[in-house]
Formats: C-alpha cells, sequence, structure tokens
C-alpha cells in the first residue's frame, strides 16, 4: 500500500509546497529541521509547546513573569536542541528547562521583595474583565498554586491553558494515568481550598 | 486485556479529563475565570532573538589583525577571571539539610537516632539517614512534594537523595508502599537486587532479608532495572528479584499456578537445556492473551531456538505491529521490540527510554557511598 503523501514529505518539502503545512509535522520533523538550522520550524514548535511552558511556569513564578519566560525558555533551548537525541521527546525536554528556569528565577531573585508583584492590579488592561473578576481569577490562581506541584502544574495546564488530559499526556511525557490522577486529586485539593461542594449550585461560592 | 481495569479507571472524569461528557458547572466557571490567564503570546522572530551560525565577531578587525594574541588574550583574561572567583567567592553559609517529613502511625520507629514516640509525632528524615521499624511499628515519609510512602513494620528505609527532579531511597529490608504523582523517572528506589523507577503512580516493594524482593504495582507501571536488565511491571502485575540474578519476568497475579510456577523456574531455577525446553513449553501452552506481558519479556530472555518459539506464540496473542518483523525480533531489534511492548498498551516504552537517557539516572557517588552504610551491623533493628 503507498505511504501516504503526508509522510512521504519532509518538513522542508511541505513547506516548500505549502508554507501553512509545515504546522501538520510532528514534533520528530520538526525537531529535525531546528537541528539543521531551520528557525521556521523551531519557530512552530513554540507555536505547539507555548502554552504548555507557559502553564508550568504559571504554576510556579508570578503571572507578571511568565510571558517573558516563556520566550526565554525557547530562547534559552534552541542553542542546546542538537544534544535531543530523541527527537519526538522534545515536549517533555522543554517542560524540564521550563521547570529548571522557574527555579533559576527564584534564585536570581536575591530576597522576596525582589520578585515581581502580581497583584491584580497590575495585570495588563488587554486581558480584560472587571477588577473584580481579575482578583477572582488571582484567587483561584493563588489557591491552584498552594497545591503540590503535580497537581498545580496539570490542573493549570487542564483549567488555565485548555489542553486536555490526553494533550497534557503526550506534551509532558506522563502517562495516563499519572494524568488523570494528578486532575482528579488536585480537583478534590482545589475543591477543598476554596471550599466548594463538589457539585453545580456550590460554584456560587466562587 | 479488555477486561483488567485500567489504570486510573476509578479516577474517571470525563468532562474534567477532555471536555467531554456532561459539563462539570464548577470546572467551567473556573475555567472561565481563569481564561484571564491563558498564554497569548506570539512567536518571537527567532532570527532576531537568536543570531545565527555564523555571526560576525565582536571585534573582526582586532580579530583580523591579530587573531593568535586575540585568543590569547582571552584565554588569559578568563584564567584570571576564573581564579579571583575561587579565591573571592563568598563561603557559603551552613544550609539546613534537604529531608523529608516521617509522621508516626504506630510503634516508636527510629528516624535517624531519635524515635517517635508520640501519635501523630513527625520528624525530618535528613539525606543519609535510615528510618527503621521494628515488628511493632509503622510510619509514613512525605515525599517532598511528590507523593507519599507508607513504611510497614520490619523495615529499613534509607533517604539517599532529595533534588527538585530526583528523589532517591534504599529499600534494606522490609515493605514500603509508594504513591507517587511525579514526572516519570523522578522517584528511584534501590534495593539489594534492582532499581525500581516510578513511572506512575502506585507500587508496593518487599525486600527480604536474604536481599530478594517482590515489586506488585496498583496503578500506572513502574520499571525494575539492574546490570541492563530491565522490567516492566503494570497494575496489576508483579515482578520477583533476585538477590544475585536480579529482576525476573513479571506476570498478572491471576495467571495460572503453572504458569507462575513454570516462569519461577525459568527466572530462577537451575534447569538443563532440555528441562528449560520443557518448562518454557508449559509457559506457552499456559499463556492468555494478558499473560503477553510476560512473554514480551522473555523475548530477550531465552536464547535462539526457545526465542522463536516465544516469537510464534506472542504474535497469535499479539499480532506484530506495522514494522515488527520476525528477523528484527529475533535479532533483538530494540525499535521493534519497543514497537511491540507499546501494541501491548500497557505504558509507552518511549518514557523508559527518556529516563535511560537522563545523564544522571546512575546512582550518584554521594548516594553509593551512602549505600555502603547498609554493610554497618544492624544494631538498630
Amino acid at each position: 500500500m503507498a505511504t501516504p503523501l503526508k509522510l512521504q514529505l519532509s518538513f522542508a518539502d511541505r513547506g516548500a509546497v505549502n508554507p501553512g503545512a509545515s504546522r501538520d509535522c510532528s514534533d520528530e520533523e520538526l525537531v529535525h529541521a531546528a537541528q539543521a538550522g531551520n528557525r521556521a520550524a523551531f519557530g512552530h514548535l513554540y507555536e505547539r509547546h507555548a502554552g504548555m511552558v507557559h502553564g508550568i511556569l504559571l504554576s510556579r513564578v508570578p503571572p507578571t513573569a511568565v510571558e517573558d519566560l516563556v520566550q526565554d525558555v525557547f530562547v534559552r533551548a534552541m542553542p542546546h536542541i542538537h544534544s535531543l537525541r530523541e527527537a519526538d521527546h522534545f515536549g517533555g525536554w522543554i517542560a524540564a528547562i521550563a521547570r529548571n528556569r522557574a527555579v533559576d528565577f527564584f534564585r536570581e531573585s536575591r530576597s522576596p521583595t525582589d520578585q515581581l508583584d502580581d497583584e491584580p492590579q497590575n495585570e495588563p488592561a488587554s486581558r480584560g474583565g472587571s477588577t473584580a473578576d481579575r482578583a477572582e481569577a488571582h484567587a483561584i490562581l493563588e489557591a491552584i498554586r498552594s497545591l503540590p506541584d503535580s497537581y498545580r502544574e496539570t490542573l493549570i495546564l487542564r483549567l488555565v491553558e485548555g489542553m486536555t488530559g490526553p494533550e497534557i499526556a503526550a506534551r509532558t511525557g506522563l502517562t495516563h494515568g499519572s494524568v488523570r490522577v494528578n486532575l482528579h486529586r488536585g480537583m478534590q485539593r482545589l475543591r477543598q481550598a476554596l471550599n466548594l461542594g463538589g457539585s453545580g449550585p456550590s460554584a456560587e461560592k466562587l | 486485556m479488555s477486561t483488567r481495569k485500567t489504570p486510573g479507571e476509578e479516577f474517571n472524569d470525563p468532562y474534567l479529563w477532555d471536555g467531554s461528557g456532561e459539563p462539570d458547572p464548577e470546572v467551567q466557571r473556573l475555567e472561565k475565570s481563569l481564561a484571564v490567564f491563558r498564554h497569548r503570546g506570539e512567536a518571537p522572530t527567532f532570527p532576531i532573538v537568536f543570531p545565527a551560525a555564523e555571526t560576525r565577531p565582536f571585534f573582526p578587525a582586532l580579530q583580523n589583525l591579530w587573531p593568535r594574541r586575540f585568543a590569547a588574550f582571552a584565554a588569559m583574561a578568563a584564567c584570571t577571571a576564573a581564579i579571583l572567583f575561587l579565591v573571592m567567592r563568598p563561603v557559603p553559609s551552613v544550609a539546613p539539610r534537604p529531608g523529608w517529613e516521617v509522621t508516626r502511625l504506630e510503634g516508636a520507629p527510629l528516624v535517624g537516632k531519635h524515635s517517635i514516640q508520640v501519635v501523630g509525632a513527625k520528624a525530618k528524615l535528613e539525606v543519609g539517614e535510615l528510618l527503621v521499624t521494628n515488628s511493632t511499628s509503622s510510619a509514613t515519609v512525605t515525599v517532598a512534594e511528590i507523593g507519599e510512602i507508607q513504611v510497614d513494620p520490619g523495615t529499613r528505609v534509607r533517604l539517599l537523595q532529595t533534588m527538585h527532579d530526583r528523589k532517591r531511597i534504599s529499600l534494606e529490608e522490609g515493605t514500603i508502599h509508594a504513591a507517587i504523582w511525579a514526572p516519570p523517572g523522578e522517584f528511584v528506589v534501590d534495593t539489594p537486587s534492582a532499581t525500581a523507577v516510578d513511572l506512575g503512580c502506585a507500587y508496593t516493594l518487599h525486600v527480604s532479608p536474604d536481599g530478594s524482593g517482590l515489586l506488585r504495582t496498583t496503578l500506572g507501571w513502574v520499571g525494575f532495572h539492574s546490570n541492563g536488565h530491565d522490567s516492566f511491571i503494570p497494575a496489576g502485575a508483579v515482578c520477583p528479584t533476585h538477590r544475585t540474578l536480579g529482576p525476573g519476568t513479571p506476570y498478572f497475579e491471576d495467571a495460572t499456578e503453572p504458569f507462575r510456577t513454570a516462569l519461577a523456574e525459568l527466572d530462577f531455577g537451575s534447569l538443563t537445556p532440555e528441562s528449560r525446553t520443557a518448562t518454557l513449553q508449559i509457559v506457552l501452552s499456559e499463556a492468555r492473551k494478558d499473560d503477553a506481558l510476560s512473554l514480551w519479556h522473555l523475548l530477550s530472555r531465552t536464547q535462539a531456538a526457545d526465542r522463536e518459539r516465544v516469537f510464534r506464540r506472542f504474535s497469535t496473542l499479539v499480532p506484530p505491529p506495522s514494522g515488527v518483523t520476525r528477523e528484527g525480533i529475533l535479532r533483538l531489534d530494540q525499535r521493534q521490540l519497543d514497537l511491540w511492548w507499546n501494541a501491548l498498551d500497557l505504558g509507552d516504552i518511549s518514557i523508559w527510554r527518556f529516563w535511560e537517557q537522563t545523564p544522571d539516572r546512575a546512582m550518584p557517588s554521594s548516594a553509593q557511598s551512602l549505600q555502603k552504610k547498609q554493610a554497618v551491623p544492624k544494631q538498630a533493628r
């Protein structure tokens, strides 16, 4: 049986035929292209994984610092992409770099007062919503960030970045079982932290 | 394997999992509120933020004129800076040693040199220290923020390493029940005969006084590793390990008695070539579809003729996926073995291969020196 055309074309081939089509490439193809010096491929990897990196950072550092750190993670990763031997493991690799970058962020902050202020009023106005909405969002985010690492990371990827459980597993390298448990137990802990009842009507307490 | 409860099935919550099923109003409300934080940034222009490899030197004219002097000057400056740094660097203050919190469940478990005697009292298990429970005591250990271990009576556990991406203990004897929710490969347990690597999420590990052991996975899957000998144990399966021979072949606990007995003989028995072939025949004839787990492991643990027989039986239970050939399996092509493992749908083996590539997966020298303390007489027991 003939191999589907999609599989026969490399990243460069597809990009040459249709610039948009190169976005359909697998991580493995994009990594190989990036390792060969193709920066557009690295850009596609950014588009595909920036949300996950954003979520991982948001679970650890102040919201106002996250956007800059997302770009910083990819800029730091790019010179080292040659060291990635398993090209289809880009997600787990960039996730590990993001976690380390979050650790570095706090090392670089000499004292707690050096850390960026993440009060709601400092959120960009372009984010929209009333001050009350933003305050509520910050309260929920803080409740999530008070949970253990694995819970808060998985919950933020699901509730903030809108990733599904299977997507979280595929991007981070966690097993489906781990993600499922993290989501379930994390939600239980979040409900306790927010004093929710665990059913529909109690959502009014938010 | 369709009748087996899949890992995490009890945590079934379709809307939270993938947005399917009846929407959960609480989750929807949280999603709506938190959307304000969602990533919206555009991709940076990488050619600008990351200069090309063929970028010009900082001082081209200088480099063209005196390339060797420029290099020598740069090297000398770097050496001077390094020496100044070593001489003048601030001496770090003594920081508290990292450790895990131990809570007494019953009796008076020993943490280092101290025993916990009050109900619910806590102590800190520091790196290098032993947690010892006698026949009447037990405890729980909080593994940093990534999980919890219950330590049964008659157990000796030493904390070897606790870093943000690597936690390692040594189970010298006894039984622990571990529930871990960290990324795969972050939590590692050394035993006298094999190393257990958590691939998510819950398992029980027992080590006998003679150093042999048994690993039973209850959720997710666990890798058992010793000198390049790997066993993968999914939920519902167990794997014995032998003091000198390392991990045996994992099997599901509901396998038939003849199957399990024959498998133990193959792993650890003293068999002649003839009796080995006869014992393998029992395993192959007793194997059910679920027992493909064991047969996959036997592919790399049998020799030429026997491997061919395992291949044939395994093929009838789980047809080889595309890209897997008889020739490839008989010569133990790892890519093909991995493809076939993934066809079992018991866990993605690329996670394990990724762990194998991590540079610090081996026990660090500091942990090795700690583990040598196992040779010290067990006066605390």
